[in-house]
């Protein structure tokens, strides 16, 4: 028979109608929105009214204030400082995330208990911002960069314990087995089977960790946890915007050279 | 198999003491089942020292466990295990922890630390004797240890790629070094679960060869499941079939005949039950 003609036209099947909760969930999404506009008290008019505004402080800003002594020199000095929380923030974090990674992945936790304590203060830790830990430390040992140093190792050991834990978990598990019926122990395992499997992606993590925590020890800066965040925050409230921009330039400069060479190492070790 | 579904059990000529003294392994109405399904219905089995037994049996017929239950590895439902006359109870107690640690088991997968040289990964056969202070990592492993290891890897051929990452060497090299491993574990019986069926059949005669010469030299249990009877024939002393979960065979490697093979494989034939997980 010639397919062309079958003796009764096969009906297409009907497109599904579109169901009551696609539509339900619609309407939500648009009030949501509506509310949200109200909320925020978002406004195109404010913006459009405000061009002056906008002019007056690209007028100020720029040029941007070049002169080394007074603006440039200070920067890349207080960039450094910046650069060295976020050094110093991400290594000293390395123990704490280690040790809470080995209790809160599936492959190397001693027990059940252990597993669920690792994983609720890895959570903790991780739920709240760097900057909440900012402002506490900065009530705790004074304006400066070491609250900022303090900050980043709290969250940074919730963030990449995580991480760590989950590379952890997806190894392949044979090795470890064969390590367990020698009689290792929990801990030899974990050294000896576990964390050889994951040194690349361990030092993968951490140098992106190392990436996004001198990104944000800039912003520890604004709430006064030191470095180049900090000079920032000083030109804004003296309205010195051409200086503001030198700085964010130095800023520029410090986070696409430390992006550059964090993702060359990761190339290199192939994580 | 005989046609009415018994045990072709043939004794050896001279079976030198098959009770008491020199029996390794004795393995005794083992049970195992995963969620409902019965995959070890009374597996006996015994192992003499300096004896290299094959095990033979289709796919999912329980030899993998069997002998992940003898390791530890796995937590049988019922049955008894015996490693040099005494019995090795649940993994956790020290007692039986001492005792299981005379077994080594070699995988298929071979289960090296591909990244650690040859030698880290021979000296790792000894963590269970090692305490913490000597093994936090390979830098603290006592010479002693090293040389022992050097020892075993020099039994196995290997000694000159002690310093390579063991994830560079050949598959069959690979296996070579896991054997190692177990001796350096001072294992006095060794459990291998297809250790060749990765490996091409030269690579493949060379380790089962080597396991064969280790059970007659130094004296060691040996089991090794093997998927090619001729391998099972040219190096072992006996031959274990199982056929769901029990043991259907049990004969001299050289009266293993084709109808038994026809028996235990006729499993793989039928259709799919066997297979899924
Ligand atoms: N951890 C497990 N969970 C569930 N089923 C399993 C598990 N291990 C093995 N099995 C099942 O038990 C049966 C026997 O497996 P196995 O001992 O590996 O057989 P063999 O090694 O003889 O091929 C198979 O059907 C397998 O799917
Ligand atoms: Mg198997």
């Amino acid at each position: 028979m010639d397919v062309r003609t079958p003796s009764r036209p096969l009906a297409p099947p009907r497109r599904p109608r579109p169901s009551a909760a696609t539509g339900v969930v619609v309407t939500v999404l648009v009030a949501a929105h509506v509310l949200a506009w109200q909320g925020t008290e978002f406004s195109p008019a404010a913006l459009v009214e405000g061009w002056r505004g906008m002019a007056d402080f690209l007028g100020q800003a720029l040029p941007p204030d070049l002169s080394w002594s007074r603006v440039l020199s200070p920067g890349i000095r207080a960039a450094l400082v910046t650069l060295a929380i976020g050094l110093l923030g991400t290594t000293l974090s390395v123990p704490f995330a280690l040790g809470l990674a080995l209790l809160a992945a599936r492959t190397t936790t001693p027990d059940r208990w252990a597993y669920q304590a690792g994983r609720s203060i890895l959570s903790f830790l991780r739920a709240v911002p760097d900057v909440v830990f900012a402002l506490v430390f900065v009530t705790a040992v004074g304006l400066g960069p070491f609250a900022g140093v303090l900050a980043l190792i709290f969250h940074n050991t919730g963030v990449m314990g995580k991480l760590w834990a989950e590379a952890m978990e997806e190894i392949d598990l044979g090795p470890r087995d064969a390590l367990r019926t020698n009689g290792a122990s929990g801990l030899q395992v974990a050294l000896h089977a576990v964390l050889p499997a994951v040194v690349p992606q361990f030092v993968g993590l951490l140098l992106y960790r190392f990436d996004v925590n001198v990104r944000s020890s800039l912003v520890l800066g604004l709430v006064g946890a030191g470095g180049i965040g900090f000079l920032v925050n000083q030109s804004i409230k003296l309205f010195r915007f051409d200086e503001m921009v030198t700085h964010l330039m130095v800023v520029m400069a410090l986070v696409v050279a430390v992006d550059q060479l964090s993702a060359f190492v990761r190339r290199r070790i192939g994580a | 198999m005989t046609p009415t579904g018994e045990v072709r059990h043939v004794e050896p000529p001279a079976a030198p003491s098959m009770d008491g003294a020199g029996v390794a392994l004795a393995v005794r109405g083992l049970r195992k089942s995963f969620a409902g399904r019965t995959v070890l219905d009374g597996l006996d089995l015994r192992l003499r020292s300096g004896e290299f037994l094959a095990l033979l049996g289709a796919n999912g017929c329980g030899k993998s466990t069997a002998l992940r239950c003898v390791v530890g590895l796995e937590t049988p439902d019922g049955g008894m295990i015996h490693i040099h006359g005494r019995e090795a109870g649940a993994a956790r107690d020290a007692e039986s922890a001492r005792l299981r640690r005379r077994t080594a088991m070699v995988f298929q997968q071979v289960h090296l630390v591909r990244r650690r040289s040859v030698l880290d990964n021979v000296c790792a056969g000894a963590l269970g004797r090692l305490p913490l202070r000597h093994s936090l990592t390979p830098l603290l492993f006592p010479r002693e240890l090293r040389e022992e290891a050097m020892a075993c890897l020099d039994r196995v051929g290997l000694a000159a790629r002690a310093a390579e990452p063991a994830g560079r060497l050949s598959g069959g090299q690979q296996q070579r070094v896991a054997i190692a491993r177990a001796l350096c574990q001072r294992a006095s019986i060794v459990l291998a679960d297809e250790p060749v069926s990765a490996l091409d059949p030269v690579a493949a005669d060379q380790v089962v060869g080597l396991l064969a010469e280790l059970a007659r030299e130094q004296r060691l249990a040996v089991a090794a499941v093997l998927h090619q009877p001729s391998l099972a024939r040219r190096h072992a002393d006996r031959v274990v079939g199982l056929l769901d979960g029990r043991v259907a065979v049990d004969a001299p490697a050289g009266a293993l005949t084709e109808a038994d093979l026809a028996a235990l494989y006729a499993a793989d034939r039928r259709p799919a039950e066997q297979e899924h997980r």
